[in-house]
């Protein structure tokens, strides 16, 4: 399945402003919720905000089998840092102003936030906040685009382009979190290689473990955005294009390539407004660019390292509905290249191997950091691969205080190479307490399971994958 | 019977005339039992949401004929009756219901001069010479003042 939204955008655009249907839309969705302001009534500066402090619990399960046998599996391991399988964190803390610099003028508004929480947004590479957002959303050609520039969320999946303190849950999807929340990395990883039954074969060309090279991307770029929202016969219908760097946040472009977003959605309100109106939406998007990686081509000799580029593309298709006490949703997500491909052996980035038998010296090459003979485990990137996705929701509001979830989500890595696919399927069992409009407990129960489907279930990868553990979290979120 | 016709059109005439003078001045010749001027003059958004619910909440508990509600708006509160304005759907709603929108003929003069050019209004707003002195006058007329 190729989407390419690009054509398909532009027609609409085109088609949209040509057909003369200029009447803006009055309900909003993301884009505009998040693009821009109530006209004639937008505060001068509008201080807003949400915190989600969150307990989250694992069996802890060691890892099965493998180079890292006994050691910590990363997907047993609490966010983001990754040293227990049980305990508190301070996931997000966000901080924003947003409105109108000039209240009479409602043709310029502007969005800032920024992130205090522990998460890949903040560890990054050091520094305790960082700004995610910094927005100006220019609306003097209302009636055909608006024009949005700066760091922003990125027109694309729903699951990233959402408010996230409407979120019904408290992780993301399997695919969402793999495919669509970019991390970073100079090199592949391939330096730390791991043969599915031998264990490692060399080390990392760096002579450091590849971890990202800064914040996750968030869901973010920084560039520019022309976008618009009209009612088509009763359809609140929407379209975006952005062209950015591609790059995430708090960083400039790297590469002079610039990544294209698509974004069309179209959706029947049946009521209210703002982040939890009612209605049935329909979207579709596509992402494009380019990605510099090292390939360090899977051995210790750091001089043949070599620098390339690689396309990047991403796309999806989806609904949203709700109505009344109903909820649900759906997205496929497909992806062609720079697949985020986890560690080596299932381990936390930076663990050292056990020693194989008879293998003493083997691996003390140059990038054998401790000269012990054992090696680091990194991350891995596969440059060319594909991959794919998808996530069903329903949800059912039981009183307007109690509110059930279930999420099935299934995420497929390297779908294109036999031996290196894995498979990742949780079910999400959910339920939110609000305690006002504002203010609400979410509790999940994931359970999880990962298989390589074209290996044996008694290959080592099978073993390290059966190490995943079921997950439980539970959050208190509180918006201001 | 010339004399007689020439009278009736000119009675018709009158008649006409006053009757365009009693819309125009409304306030003044208002035979609801109750009368509220709102004043919106605040920056904050909240109270344009504010001073609308309330003479919602007036003409449903009263009954449009029973009532009789001006909206005063001026400073800062004027941009509730510019034409884009997000709750202009409200706005038109409540002057079908008889409600009146007044304003500050001294706040647009203002705002043109930050603006470059006169901010374009509600079709609904009748300009008046200062909003306060509007208020003042329906106070004198028997209304009661509310700014919510």
């Amino acid at each position: 399945m190729k989407i390419n939204l690009s054509k398909v955008a532009s027609s609409a655009i085109l088609a949209t402003m040509l057909g003369g249907i200029v009447a803006p839309a009055n309900a909003a969705n993301w884009l505009m919720l998040q693009g821009t302001e109530p006209e004639g009534s937008a505060p001068r500066a509008k201080v807003w905000g949400f915190i989600q402090p969150e307990y989250t619990k694992t069996d802890g399960t060691k890892i099965k089998a493998g180079p890292w046998k006994g050691e910590d599996m990363i997907l047993n391991q609490m966010r983001p840092d990754l040293k227990s399988s049980e305990g508190f964190n301070m996931l997000r803390a966000r901080l924003g102003v947003r409105g109108t610099g000039m209240p009479l003028d409602s043709n310029v508004n502007y969005f800032l936030l920024a992130e205090f929480g522990n998460n890949g947004i903040t560890r990054g590479d050091g520094g305790s906040a960082k700004v995610t957002d910094a927005s100006v959303t220019l609306n003097h050609l209302k009636d055909f685009a608006r024009f949005r520039v700066g760091t922003f969320k990125t027109p694309g999946s729903e699951e990233g382009l959402q408010a996230i303190h409407v979120f019904d849950y408290i992780n993301f999807t399997g695919a969402t979190n793999g495919l669509l929340l970019e991390r970073f990395f100079k090199y592949d990883g391939s330096g730390t290689f791991v043969s599915p039954n031998a264990g490692p074969n060399t080390a990392s060309d760096s002579g450091q473990v590849n971890k990202p090279t800064g914040p996750v991307g968030a869901f973010r770029d920084t560039g520019i955005q022309v976008f618009n929202s009209f009612n088509l016969s009763g359809w609140d219908t929407s379209y975006a294009y952005m062209v950015g760097n591609g790059n995430g946040i708090t960083r400039g472009d790297n590469d002079g390539e610039m990544e294209t977003y698509a974004y069309l959605s179209t959706e029947k309100v049946f009521g209210g407004k703002g982040p939890r109106r009612q209605g049935f939406k329909l979207f579709a998007w596509n992402q494009e660019g380019k990605r510099n990686l090292t390939l360090e081509k899977g051995n210790a000799v750091a001089s043949d390292d070599e620098e390339k580029q690689f396309d990047r593309k991403r796309s999806g298709y989806g609904f949203t509905f709700k109505k009344g006490n109903y909820r649900a949703a759906f997205e496929a997500i497909k992806a062609d290249g720079m697949i985020f491909n986890g560690t080596d052996g299932g381990a936390v980035a930076g663990t050292k191997s056990k020693l194989p038998a008879g293998a003493a010296g083997k691996f003390t090459t140059n990038g054998d950091v401790g000269g012990d003979g054992q090696l680091n485990a990194s991350f891995n990137m596969e440059p060319i691969g594909k991959a794919d996705g998808m996530y069903l929701h329903v949800g059912y509001a039981i009183t307007p205080k109690l509110e059930v979830d279930f999420r099935y989500d299934e995420y497929n890595r390297m779908t294109d190479v036999a031996a290196k696919e894995r498979k990742f399927e949780t079910n999400t069992l959910g339920v939110q307490y609000f305690f006002n409009k504002k203010s609400r407990l979410i509790i999940n129960y994931e359970q999880r399971e990962a298989e390589a489907p074209n290996l044996p279930a008694d290959h080592n990868a099978n073993k390290i994958l059966d190490s995943v553990d079921d997950r439980l979290s539970a959050q208190i979120l509180v918006i201001f | 019977m010339k004399r007689s016709i020439v009278a009736l059109i000119a009675t018709c005439l009158s008649l006409g005339m006053m009757l365009t003078s009693f819309n125009a001045q409304a306030a003044k010749k208002s035979f609801a039992d109750k009368k509220v001027v709102l004043q919106i003059s605040d920056p904050n958004p909240f109270k344009q949401t504010l001073v609308l619910n309330v003479a919602n909440n007036l003409i449903k508990h009263y009954g449009p004929d029973q009532v009789d509600v001006e909206i005063v708006a001026f400073g800062p509160g004027l941009r509730l009756l510019f034409a884009e304005n997000s709750n202009k759907g409200r706005v038109n709603s409540l002057v079908s219901n008889g409600v009146r929108f007044s304003a500050c003929k001294n706040t647009i003069k203002n705002m043109a001069k930050k603006l470059g050019s006169d901010p374009e209004l509600n079709q609904h707003a009748v300009k008046v010479d200062a909003g306060v002195v509007r208020i003042i006058d329906l106070v004198k007329q028997g209304y009661t003042l509310v700014k919510p």
